[in-house]
């Protein structure tokens, strides 16, 4: 083998491993937007509950006890994590740990102060049922918006794990996505149609 | 512009593409169908892609996208759309848009069968949302595509799932998450149904309804046909209709029978107004699958038009009859406890009150218009998402370039 033969191997090599390095940077790129938009479409879909909380309280349709809990849960979960700006939501690290407790914990008492299902239903067709209503449709959103986005950090953990990524450090100073976890279960009642 | 896309409940312009054949009627040709009405009805604009020849009438909104080829796959054969030619198509559809403008939703059913979900995925550009029909996702062919879909499975940022069966087979076939938003049912239809005289029952000679393919096995009439001796010695007076096709059944079943199968009429193949008129006047429903299905919409329309539903105790069943409170469930495959439960729902009126009073309350879930609330929901967080950076920068570059047939490649 002459070395122009070894040449034009290396040549070609060094294309392929061009090529895959290329591919594989744009679809990591690709997907850690995906990862950071759905971050911040969850963050704002939180806050977004948490002022639907707040109203609630606010609506005098809940007891006194449960309407300060709710409330106090909802500032805090607000407080806990300020709105993501784009640059923070490409962290890509979860919400952290206090926010995602203060939303487990709005979730929680939310559920004890709307009660059981027929007190949730008491609740939708009385005065208040249109504040109640908005919470449960933010509420919903926001289970919607955390699975899309745990799905998104998903793949790209997935694309990232790939050997030509690695060796290339395709993801560069990119740190790990974290699936957001945190307990937004609905009340049964409050489960828009079917669920 | 995606940075001034806003998310409240503006009119959204939706692409739907289906994979199947309209020419072939089926559940997920019913559920496109049923879902860009009740979207228009929500004030969106929808347009439709579908194969389709072109002599046969569409819906308005539908767009045929070529003659769809019976093909074997996945051990039956399909009517499915695919080749260069229909590529071009798809890609046309998707830059049209709807009035030339592009749409701000795509979303797919089936993007796993090889058909047009397939190609729009592979080439839409727009956010894309997915809805998963069946629970049979894997097969040898797609093992050998898969690492070519696989990118395009990560444009899809939303996946909706049709029941919990569906959504399970998706986790563990392809790994991820789904929603699961169930069928919807246009339950208005049922439940404003007239009832025919002939099919009403009463307290002498009650009707039981029963609805589905004679001949597939899985269906059940075997085990009502065993149940109706025992009934019958119970309330001699009881009526069977049994309405579906099936070659040869109705014979054989009489047969079986002897004399008393002057108590079963059989009335074939039925219309959706003959169906909604039998599920209105019959005063029980009868399901009495042994498997195979994954949601249970009969059960809704029976429960929607009046029925009350006996059914055999499949999770999907359970699931679709609130654990038992909006219909009786018996044990799948035992014909005895089939006729006791029977039995014991025609000797108990106050019961069969309970349970339809129950069902009218709990099918509203099931219906179209909280259906597509959920749907609207999804594409809310889809744009939500899609808008919170603004389209990607290669794809603003690229952008300048026409588009070619061959999205990721």
């Amino acid at each position: 083998m002459t070395w122009s033969e070894i040449a034009l191997i290396a040549l070609g090599a060094l294309a392929v491993g061009l090529l895959l390095a290329w591919r594989g940077a744009s679809r990591l790129d690709r997907l850690h937007r995906k990862v950071a938009a759905s971050r911040i479409a969850l963050d704002a879909q939180l806050v977004r509950r948490a002022s639907a909380a707040v109203e609630v309280a606010a609506s005098g349709a809940l007891d006194p006890a449960s309407a300060i809990l709710v409330a106090d849960a909802a500032y805090t979960a607000s407080d806990a994590g300020p709105v993501t700006s784009p640059a923070a939501a490409l962290k890509m690290d979860g919400l952290g740990p206090e926010r995602e407790r203060a939303e487990s914990g709005l979730t929680a008492t939310l559920r004890e102060a709307m009660g059981a299902p027929e007190a949730i239903r008491t609740l939708l067709a009385g005065p208040s049922g249109e504040v109640v209503s908005a919470l449960a449709a933010a509420w919903y959103r926001a289970t919607l918006a955390r699975r899309f986005h745990n799905e998104a950090v998903a793949q790209a953990r997935r694309v990232r794990r790939l050997w030509y990524v690695r060796l290339f450090h395709l993801a560069g100073r990119a740190p790990m996505p974290r699936t957001v976890e945190l307990d937004d279960a609905l009340p049964h009642a409050l489960e828009p149609n079917g669920g | 512009m995606r940075g001034v896309r806003r998310r409240s409940h503006r009119a959204l312009r939706v692409g739907i593409v289906c994979p199947y054949s309209f020419d072939a009627p089926g559940g997920v040709q019913f559920h496109v169908r049923d879902l860009a009405e009740a979207l228009q009805a929500a004030g969106h604009e929808v347009s439709v892609l579908a194969p389709s020849s072109d002599d046969i009438n569409l819906p308005g909104v539908v767009t045929a996208a070529g003659r769809a080829v019976p093909v074997p796959y996945n051990g039956s054969v399909a009517r499915l759309t695919f080749g260069p030619l229909t590529a071009t198509r798809v890609r046309r559809w998707l830059e049209g848009g709807i009035g030339g403008h592009p749409f701000d939703i795509v979303h797919l059913h089936e993007p796993m069968v090889p058909s047009l979900s397939m190609l729009a995925l592979w080439q839409a550009t727009e956010p894309v949302v997915a809805t998963f029909h069946t629970s049979q996702v894997r097969s040898r062919a797609l093992q050998v595509a898969y690492p070519l879909v696989r990118q395009s499975l990560e444009k899809i940022a939303a996946r909706i799932a049709v029941s919990e069966d569906a959504r399970r087979t998706l986790v563990d076939h392809l790994g991820g998450d789904a929603v699961v938003i169930p069928n919807g049912v246009y339950t208005e239809v049922f439940s404003s149904s007239p009832r025919r005289p002939e099919w009403t029952g009463t307290p002498d000679a009650p009707t039981v309804a029963f609805l589905g393919r004679l001949d597939e096995p899985r269906k059940g009439l075997s085990l009502l046909v065993q149940a109706i001796p025992t009934i019958l010695a119970g309330i001699p007076g009881a009526r069977f209709l049994v309405a579906g096709r099936g070659d040869g059944i109705a014979a054989e079943t009489r047969e079986l029978l002897g004399e008393q199968a002057s108590s079963v009429e059989f009335l074939g193949g039925v219309t959706d107004a003959e169906k909604a008129e039998l599920l209105a006047s019959a005063d029980l429903y009868v399901a009495p699958q042994t498997g195979g299905e994954s949601f249970g919409i009969v059960l809704v329309e029976a429960m929607a038009a009046g029925a009350v539903v006996v059914a055999s105790d499949l999770g999907a069943f359970q699931r679709v009859l609130d654990d038992g409170a909006a219909g009786a469930l018996f044990r799948n495959g035992d014909p005895a406890d089939l006729a006791d439960t029977v039995l014991s729902l025609l000797a108990d009126p106050a019961r069969r009150e309970a349970y339809r009073a129950h069902a009218a309350e709990w099918v509203q879930r099931f219906d179209w218009s909280g259906v597509t609330e959920q749907v609207l929901a999804v594409y809310d967080m889809t744009l939500a998402a899609d808008s919170a950076i603004g389209g990607d920068v290669v794809g603003r570059i690229m952008g300048l370039f026409p588009r070619r047939v061959g999205g990721d490649a």
